[in-house]
């Protein structure tokens, strides 16, 4: 079974050349999960997203949804796609909007829009507001019928863009809920959110990405995990054990009821319990030290930063140029 | 795929009908409609007949100026859409396909399954089935009418009405082209009525040769004649045909045709290349 999404170092630029948006960028999206793309502004995730959907064409490299190359709209079928900022026509009310959209994916059948429009309006909450001329709607009710429009041909892959943009806090959290039961019932889904917090609470695969360029991907789990530092909990908290830990140890951080270590690998941490032990001490646990997904971008997209601008003082300092450069 | 297509002219359509240029189009027609309903009776059927017998004249005759009279409403009305109705058709289509390409609006289309050629036509289709409807309307009911009214049915005037579609249809192939190359509404209408503008001068570009220092300019002339829609030459043919009078060429028509469908496929070519 092929991959939802496979996309082969994939490369664009503008301006000739000048900016480069993404930079051999590659990624596999498995079937029936919640994949979430990560990134600060720029960062080349709307790119990405434009180059799945056939919006724009890549500079390098290729990119297939469910094994059909993006380039063929044929591709699109078993898609759906919420776009941000996200203008629909005004005329329209929001059952219209669904009316057009059905249609436009390929749904020959009026009955069949009609009874999906209609569950998926009172799935959003929009049921009341389905004859009412979208113009009329606020921020939030265009979001909602967005992502009704979205699931109109029940797809299979679905894209979504700040879906939760301008919902408040209820309404987040019942888009949270439908987006865990599409995934449930088998739906890919691909968000692009800012909202950190909402990526670590339903996404199963993250990535970030930074300047054009993949800089962490992994289980929401393997990112806020670190395999270095750990919570150690010995009974009756010794005062004296830290010269033994520092033998093995990177750091040792004392704390009331614990310490906090990093070591280099799990041969260190092992050697570490094994001294304790042979000191006669009781372990009681040890926590693998967990970080928010906000610590684990950060850290991704600084630590790509600091590298690329050690890069570019190298190169300076090789090629001569100053700072005025 | 058609199923698709024919799904964005219908709302293609539906938007263009929500727009008060087209309102007011169609209460205009309206009003010269119900004119011609309540007016013809008395002033021109019966009130020409009369005229005609209080002067103890011929009936054949009578008949041939009653022609005359009908033709000659027809042709006012004709003229009125050629020039009035594809005025008001421009400046409420020529946003169409800009509005499409903005940011925000291309997204969600071009992420559905269908192709971007078919999305273009679908959109050209709607709004040339917007005019079309308004031009039939008029040219229809104003037909129908004074057919009914005088018992003369003359057929050259349904003619003159897609005679002014096809028009429209070849300016709003430039104006697809203008508006996919620049995505820009002002620059489209600015574009298509630069057409309508120079298209007189164009059409006696013979007379100016004269006038004109360098042989350049001549070829200059020579190559915005090909390249552009022969509207004025159109617009006469339509009133030959109403006037039911012989019509030497039917090449400007052709050769116009033959333009729009170049400026489409332009169009088409270049909305597939586009990234959005």
């Amino acid at each position: 079974m092929p991959s939802a999404i496979h996309a082969e170092n994939i490369s664009r630029t503008f301006s000739r050349g000048k900016i480069r948006a993404l930079q051999d960028f590659s990624l596999d999206v498995e079937t029936g999960i919640i994949f979430g793309l990560l990134g600060p502004n720029g960062a080349g995730k709307t790119t990405f997203i434009k180059i799945l959907l056939g919006l724009t064409r890549p500079s390098t490299g290729s990119a297939t949804l469910f094994g059909v190359p993006t380039e063929r709209y044929h591709a699109r079928k078993r898609i759906g796609y919420l776009p941000e900022n996200h203008r629909f026509p005004l005329f329209l009310t929001g059952s219209q909007l669904l009316d057009y959209c059905g249609r436009l994916s390929g749904m020959h059948s009026k009955a069949e829009r009609e009874t999906r429009a209609e569950l998926l309006l009172k799935r959003v909450n929009m049921w009341q507001w389905r004859n009412t001329r979208i113009k009329k709607y606020s921020k939030g009710m265009m979001q909602r019928l967005g992502l009704a429009q979205a699931l109109i041909h029940d797809p299979d892959l679905i894209f979504l863009d700040e879906p939760t943009d301008g919902i408040d806090p209820i309404g987040r959290k019942e888009v949270r809920d439908l987006l865990l039961e599409l995934k449930n019932s088998g739906k890919t889904i691909f968000l692009n959110s800012h909202l950190l917090s909402e990526v670590e609470t339903i996404c199963d695969q993250v990535a970030i990405l930074n300047k054009g360029k993949l800089v962490s991907q992994g289980s929401v789990h393997e990112l806020t995990t670190s395999d270095r530092r750990f919570q150690l909990y010995i009974e009756g908290t010794p005062q004296q054990i830290e010269p033994v830990l520092k033998e093995h140890t990177q750091s040792v951080i004392a704390h009331n009821d614990h310490y906090e270590i990093t070591v280099r690998d799990n041969k260190a941490l092992n050697a570490a319990i094994d001294s304790l032990r042979q000191q006669g001490l009781l372990i009681e646990a040890i926590i693998p030290h967990k970080q928010s997904l906000e610590d684990s971008f950060f850290q991704a997209v600084r630590g790509h930063s600091e590298t690329d601008l050690n890069t570019l003082f190298e190169t300076k300092a090789k090629t001569g140029a100053n700072d005025a450069d | 795929m058609l199923t698709k297509t024919f799904a964005v002219a219908y709302y293609t359509f539906r938007e263009s009908f929500a727009r008060k240029t087209f309102i007011a189009f169609f209460i205009i027609s309206t009003i010269i409609l119900s004119i011609l309903l309540l007016a013809v009776n008395i002033d021109v059927v019966d009130g020409a007949l009369a005229s005609f017998r209080f002067f103890n004249q011929d009936v054949k005759n009578v008949d041939q100026q009653l022609r005359l009279i009908i033709i000659g409403i027809q042709s006012t009305l004709s003229a009125f859409l050629f020039t009035g109705g594809i005025f008001f058709s421009i400046f409420a289509t020529a946003s169409l396909v800009p509005n499409m390409l903005e940011k925000g609006n291309i997204d969600w289309l071009l992420a559905r399954p269908i192709s971007r050629s078919m999305l273009l036509f679908g959109r050209s289709a709607g709004a040339l089935a917007v005019v079309a409807f308004n031009v039939f309307y008029l040219v229809g009911g104003a037909w129908l009418i004074l057919s009914l009214k005088s018992g003369f049915w003359h057929w050259p005037f349904l003619l003159s009405g897609l005679i002014i579609v096809l028009t429209f249809a070849v300016l709003y192939a430039f104006m697809v082209f203008l508006g996919v190359a620049v995505q820009n509404s002002a620059v489209t209408i600015m574009g298509a009525y630069l057409i309508l503008f120079f298209s007189p001068m164009l059409a006696q570009r013979d007379r100016i040769y004269a006038l004109l220092t360098d042989k350049v300019w001549q070829y200059l002339l020579d190559v915005l004649y090909t390249m552009t829609p022969r509207t004025f030459e159109v617009g006469d043919i339509t009133r030959l045909v109403v006037m039911n009078q012989p019509i030497t060429s039917w090449n400007a028509l052709w050769h116009s045709l033959a333009l729009g469908v170049v400026y489409f496929i332009l169009a088409i070519l270049i909305f597939n290349k586009r990234n959005y």
